[in-house]
């Protein structure tokens, strides 16, 4: 008998093994080993043809004197300041959504239109959009706005990096984080509201004292997601809304590792961002991790 | 009661205003685009604003043919298809063994396949390049769809685990007493239950690879091989093109995804909490 179970349990074992091992060849070759080879690449001096050429940390020294890095750094910092309009806008609107609103779907599925399209798409639309020739200028132009013609909303450093934020962060995430929070807000206990009203709570109060704390967990969720987003998801808009300019006004290092390994061919330069990006994420995947974890158990 | 009913009223009414100036706000780009895809380059420079006086079709026939979108798009519906089969197929069963079955060393992978999904293309793209050279897969299909399945699967691997994790096990344990084998077992049982979920990865999926950028890039780098993302990315610099024009290419590349989005709209919405919506 005992032998039996071995025998099952052995079986199953292979079984689950047999299953995996697509997935995890795919991920070994094009995910895993690249990553953990770009350590050793960010040693070396290398023009993605021929032998490397191992110069120990001359790469990192150089990045830590690149203009280009520090912006990058800059602008994240700035793309980072604007979860908190990310985060707070979708719950919100999901709020007035929830609030007997006759259409809250057709909304809100008006609202994730942006996902659909695609950030590629979206850049590309809103360079025209936003050009000197565009619509907008167009608009302020009709409305009576003087010298709307010299406005170049991408065409300056702050503006530029300012306006790729607001897109990126607050703009292309509000339909997502509708649909997010109304699915969290479902699971709230609706005697929880009940309570709140026989209280006379007014709508703010119910707002911040039932609803918010109700979706706790998927505000802890979501801010974790905008994070990976800004670090790990924004070469599609990047090259195609500003192409990183004007000069560095809208680098990050995701960008950068792209510019530098294959339009400059500095591979092994490239590699070492790609170290410091990988550190970034590597944090922000462990916190997602460890909320996943805390998510199941609840 | 009328000064209650008022305030109601008017709150409602604010709600609505609300809302629908952010939906204005959202839905802006795609309007614009079709408004200028209808009109003629001189239309255009002349009323950027309202639609069209004298619609016209011909910007979107130069898209398809001169700037090559129909080839585009037949070349993503290709790749992004053939990708599609191999990531279910992948998904499922990897989610099925994370999920239902007992293995030494589950937890570690399942946490690596958890770790892995959030890199950047960026932190691989050069090593991935040089592997996809070495493979001779520069400039081909398989190439592409395999570095897509690899950097997409994880996470529809961590959707079809939690759903799995969920799904009763007797279901497939008298599978296995009749002797049927672990494929059997996916393909007879575990695929056909998951079919919703199936439908929410595949679309999660397809949106992904549709609109990917940084891959197509350096993988697809003759431009008869282009899809429609690389191809549209790529214009703006390479022609100086008129706006319409490009405003036609923009609606035939977002077309497929917006009626697939209109048809399996619940799809779209299951699939953007799954697997992480709690309170």
């Amino acid at each position: 008998m005992g032998a039996n179970i071995r025998r099952l349990e052995f079986k199953e074992a292979r079984e689950g093994w047999i299953l995996v091992i697509p997935l995890l060849v795919l991920m070994m070759i094009f995910i895993l080993y690249p990553v953990l080879t770009n350590f050793y690449y960010s040693f070396t001096k290398w023009k993605g043809i021929g032998d490397p050429k191992w110069i120990g940390i001359a790469n990192y020294v150089k990045m830590f004197q690149d203009e280009r890095f520090f912006s990058s750094l800059k602008n994240t910092g700035i793309l980072i300041l604007y979860i908190p309009v990310g985060v707070f806008l979708p719950l919100l609107l999901s709020a007035i959504m929830r609030d007997g609103i006759r259409g809250w779907k057709a909304y809100r599925a008006v609202l994730f239109l942006p996902n659909i399209l695609g950030p590629v798409l979206l850049g590309t639309l809103f360079v025209i959009i936003l050009s000197q020739v565009g619509p907008i200028i167009a608009m302020l132009d009709r409305l009576g706005v003087e010298n709307a013609a010299r406005i170049h909303f991408l065409g300056k450093s702050k503006s530029a990096i300012n306006i790729l934020s607001f897109l990126f962060v607050v703009w292309m995430k509000l339909g997502f984080g509708c649909i997010y929070f109304l699915a969290a807000m479902s699971n709230i206990d609706s005697s929880l509201y009940d309570a709140a009203r026989i209280d006379g709570a007014n709508w703010w109060k119910t707002f911040f004292h039932v609803t918010v704390p109700g979706v706790s967990f998927a505000l802890q969720f979501f801010t974790v997601l905008h994070f990976i987003e800004i670090f790990a998801r924004m070469y599609g808009i990047i090259f195609t809304l500003t192409g990183g300019g004007p000069g560095y006004a809208t680098y990050t290092l995701e960008f950068g590792v792209y510019t530098i390994g294959f339009q400059a061919f500095q591979r092994g330069y490239a590699s070492s961002w790609a170290v410091v990006l990988f550190i970034f994420c590597a944090a922000i995947a462990l916190v997602q991790i460890r909320l996943l974890r805390k998510g199941e158990n609840r | 009661m009328n000064l209650f009913r008022a305030r109601r009223i008017l709150s409602l009414f604010l709600c609505y205003l609300v809302l629908t100036l952010f939906a204005i706000v959202i839905v802006y780009p795609l309007y614009f685009s079709a408004i200028s895809s209808l009109k003629t380059g001189d239309a255009y420079t002349e009323n950027k604003l309202s639609i069209p006086v004298s619609p016209v079709l011909e910007n979107f026939s130069r898209a398809l043919g001169q700037m090559r979108m129909l080839r585009y798009m037949g070349n993503t519906l290709l790749s992004v298809g053939i990708a599609m089969v191999l990531y279910m197929f992948i998904c499922s069963a990897a989610g099925f063994a994370f999920g239902k079955l007992k293995f030494p060393g589950r937890l570690a992978v399942f946490t690596l396949v958890l770790f892995l999904q959030i890199f950047p293309q960026m932190v691989i793209s050069g090593q991935v390049y040089q592997i996809a050279s070495k493979m001779k897969l520069l400039n081909t299909y398989p190439g592409i769809i395999l570095i897509w399945v690899a950097y997409f699967a994880p996470f529809g691997t961590y959707i079809m685990t939690t759903y799995y994790a969920n799904v009763p096990k007797e279901l497939i344990e008298s599978a296995r007493i009749d002797g049927a084998n672990v494929f059997q077992q996916l393909f007879r049982i575990m695929m056909p239950v998951a079919r919703p979920m199936l439908g929410t990865i595949g679309i999660i999926g397809s949106l992904a690879m549709w609109n990917e950028l940084p891959f197509a890039m350096l993988i697809l780098q003759k431009t008869h091989l282009r899809t429609m993302t690389l191809g549209i990315a790529l214009m703006q610099g390479e022609y100086g093109l008129p706006v319409p024009r490009l405003s036609a290419a923009v609606l035939i590349s977002a077309s497929i995804p917006l009626v697939l989005y209109l048809i399996f709209q619940n799809y779209v919405t299951m699939g953007a909490t799954a697997g992480s919506v709690k309170g």
